[in-house]
């Protein structure tokens, strides 16, 4: 097998390597700034150089030659190499900066001349923190500059559109942005302007940066010369606490970080899934922080003569029984959604069986059209997918109107169907809206009876995405009722676990006055003295990996480890893969 | 200000495109033809190249502003690109910068209220043999000026009539 020595270590390889790459995937180091494992390498920041050389062999005997200490005679290439785009061949010997000294040299003055037009406005600047550039001169750079002459000055706070603001005079031309745009998205839209010193990526002139992927530039950028227009001046990267989770403003399911500081959430980030999303994700999926911080529902609400008023849990649940418990059970429709998680719609079905009550039904929410053959998709909801392999009945929006017209008491998750225009407040009257939602809408307004639940970013649970892949949630954001030392699933950023409630950067507002779905219907349920209970999304997944040949062998641990799994979607025929 | 390619431009333009497998080396080659057309590729006429080439403006507009021969604004009808770099300067590169600017009552960088001369100050054009010496319009170098010979030049100019290609010596190195 062929064989390449790395700072003395030999290690074999297979196949076509970059030398990076390869030394990156043995866990070891190189600094770098243009390279991206998912786009080509210009190699034009020249931060990567290594020591290269081959040993010498004879052509025809094909032995080595040997010096007179019988060492491997070893030919060196001629200068250093940029280790991002060079091929890692047999016999090759590299040194890199952990055993030459000149390699060390080459990169600290590298660092140095990249660092001669650079404001090192870090205490300032949204990226320090995060910053390969801040992060590779502490390791490898100079302790200071010699470069005494006034720097050059280049246009700040740019708007390059309506997500992404320039500062091009901390941009170091890596073109990591211009080459997102050209090999990813595909718009074209950025390239490089002017030459020498007074370069910076731009658009073309009267043209604005509107790519639907465009926030993924600044997530690449090595320093903080593109930012997001949402984000910019919000946090210090190192006061929040960073929780993996999934996209749940479209059928795709990308995965992502949630960025929270004492309880809301204020960046989302794309994070590394292969098999669904790359290292990408689109702008819409990063405004869902919205949904998790504004307009929340906090405690149950009630229609009171025709007004909402703020009610209690006992009262809602007692409620809840009791307007179920006055009705013929024809007259009750449940209505599941693709928006919620496969628990949550498990959970209400499981209720509806109990008690009795025709199947629970639901409707997807799709808008064609807008799917790219990319990280968008047709569908606007997480979960299609799951509803259908738990057999909730799929209804399109002209039959679910005829439902809800023969129904008088409608239970309705986390939809908004008047927001939809799937039916109309009229469409109601007389008839008893249950609804259980996150945030504030339209139809919550119409509704009788509104109990909040937490969202995607407050409790555990799984979601389908188009291509069948089950992949979960993580909490980020507590409740009234969760606690982050508590729940080990929870993690605890700086602020939570130093922050006190006497501290003035603290505050309790932030939690949401809500309830996981289940729990509200296993308390319904022991009120009315079903036997009915769910715990956590945890347990729930066992039970319907049990009783769903389609979630056959799927659980939270078998999630994490795989970072999702792709189930089959056509349980007859196969089982699904652990993959 | 819109701008349109003639039909020659066009017919031009293919043969420029069968040269190469893609089209994205046919940039260069078309701005220039742009360039010659309308005088400069300010732009909207970057953006007529890259309708024409079926490339991204941004591509277009990046190639464009990398070269300094490219005029990304209107200029006058003759550039003059007077050398002050090393050797030049020497021998009154400023000099003869500073007498075009009072004989022309624009600065360096400025174009003529009459729209006929562009002065800018350039570095070394590769003519140091016959310094002091300026180009006109990217294209031809007059050598050795003196005053006189500017007074010639702008007068020829203003005329409309360029000077040709000027043919100069190397001084043979005498060996003895």
């Amino acid at each position: 097998m062929p064989q390449v020595i790395i700072d003395g270590q030999t290690y074999e390889f297979e196949g076509k390597h970059k030398l990076l790459q390869f030394i990156q995937d043995l866990g070891k180091e190189v600094p770098f700034f243009c390279y991206h494992p998912s786009m080509t390498a210009p190699a034009n920041c020249r931060q990567c150089m290594v020591k290269v050389g081959q040993f010498v062999k004879d052509r025809e005997s094909g032995e080595y030659e040997l010096d007179d200490n019988g060492e491997k005679v070893i030919r060196w290439f001629p200068k250093l190499q940029t280790s991002c785009n060079i091929d890692v061949a047999d016999d090759m010997i590299v040194h890199t900066q952990e055993t030459d000294a000149l390699v060390r040299r080459a990169q600290k003055d590298n660092l140095e001349l990249i660092l001669i037009n650079h404001p090192l406005d870090c205490p300032i600047c949204d990226q320090a923190g995060e910053c390969p550039l801040q992060i590779q001169t502490y390791k490898y750079g100079p302790e200071g500059s010699r470069f005494e002459v006034k720097k050059v000055h280049k246009p700040k706070r740019v708007v390059l559109g309506p997500r992404v603001v320039l500062d091009a005079e901390r941009c170091i031309n890596c073109t990591r942005c211009t080459r997102f745009t050209e090999e990813i998205s595909k718009t074209n839209q950025l390239t490089i302007t002017s030459r020498g010193d007074k370069n910076y990526p731009t658009t073309a002139p009267g043209r604005e940066f509107t790519d639907p992927y465009s926030l993924n530039t600044v997530d690449i950028c090595p320093v903080g010369a593109l930012t997001s227009a949402d984000f910019r001046f919000r946090a210090r990267v190192w006061e929040m606490n960073q929780t993996p989770s999934i996209d749940i403003t479209n059928g795709k399911g990308c995965n992502i970080d949630l960025w929270t500081r004492d309880n809301l959430v204020l960046r989302i980030t794309p994070r590394y899934n292969g098999e669904v999303n790359d290292h990408w994700m689109p702008d819409e999926g990063r405004e869902a922080y919205k949904i998790f911080n504004e307009n929340r529902i906090s405690r149950p609400l009630q229609k009171l003569d025709g007004e909402q008023i703020l009610s209690s849990w006992n009262n809602s649940i007692a409620t809840f029984n009791e307007q179920i418990a006055a009705r013929d059970k024809k007259e009750i429709l449940f209505i599941g959604s693709p928006h919620a998680s496969v628990e949550e719609n498990y959970a209400l079905q499981q209720l509806a069986n109990l008690m009795g009550i025709n199947e629970v039904i639901f409707t997807s929410h799709t808008e064609s059209g807008k799917g790219d053959d990319f990280l968008l998709t047709d569908d606007l909801a997480p979960n299609t997918t799951g509803c259908r392999l738990l057999g909730l009945k799929e209804l399109d929006q002209k039959d679910l109107g005829f439902r809800v017209k023969k129904a008088s008491l409608i239970v309705l998750v986390n939809d908004h169907f008047i927001d939809r225009e799937i039916f109309s407040a009229s469409d109601l009257d007389g008839k008893y809206l249950v609804s259980f939602a996150t945030n504030h809408s339209k139809t919550t307004k119409f509704a009788d009876l509104v109990i909040p639940i937490t969202t995607a970013a407050e409790h555990a649970a799984s979601y389908v995405n188009v291509d069948g892949r089950i992949q979960r949630t993580i909490p980020a954001k507590e409740t009234k009722y969760s606690n982050r030392r508590l729940n080990l699933e929870m993690s605890e950023g700086r602020l939570d676990r130093y922050g006190t409630n006497f501290d003035n950067w603290v505050t309790e507002d932030n939690k949401i006055d809500c309830i996981p779905l289940w729990n509200f219907i296993t308390e319904a349920a022991n009120a009315s003295g079903l036997d009915l209970s769910f715990e956590d999304g945890r347990s729930m997944m066992n039970e319907i990996s049990d009783k769903f040949k389609p979630f056959e062998n799927v659980s939270y641990e078998a999630m994490d480890a795989h970072a999702g799994i792709q189930l089959s979607l056509n349980p007859k025929t196969e089982s699904p893969k652990v993959k | 200000m819109t701008y349109e390619f003639t039909t020659e431009d066009l017919k031009e333009i293919e043969k420029i495109k069968s040269r190469y497998p893609e089209v994205k080396p046919a940039t260069l080659p078309v701005l220039w033809i742009a360039q010659k057309r309308f005088g400069h590729v300010d732009p909207d006429v970057q953006k007529l190249v890259a309708a024409t080439l079926e490339l991204p403006e941004a591509h277009v507009h990046g190639v464009a502003s990398f070269y300094t021969q490219y005029y990304k604004e209107k200029k006058g009808k003759y550039v003059l690109d007077v050398c002050t770099c090393l050797s030049c300067q020497l021998c009154g590169g400023y000099d003869m910068l500073h007498y075009l600017e009072e004989k022309l009552e624009i600065k360096a960088g400025e174009t003529s209220d009459d729209g006929l001369f562009t002065l800018n100050q350039v570095e070394c054009l590769g003519a140091c043999g016959y310094a002091p010496m300026l180009q006109i319009t990217n294209d031809k170098y007059v050598n050795n000026l003196t005053h006189e010979k500017i007074d010639k030049l702008v007068d020829s100019l203003k005329k409309g009539e360029e000077p040709g290609y000027e043919k100069m010596e190397m001084p043979l190195r005498k060996n003895n």
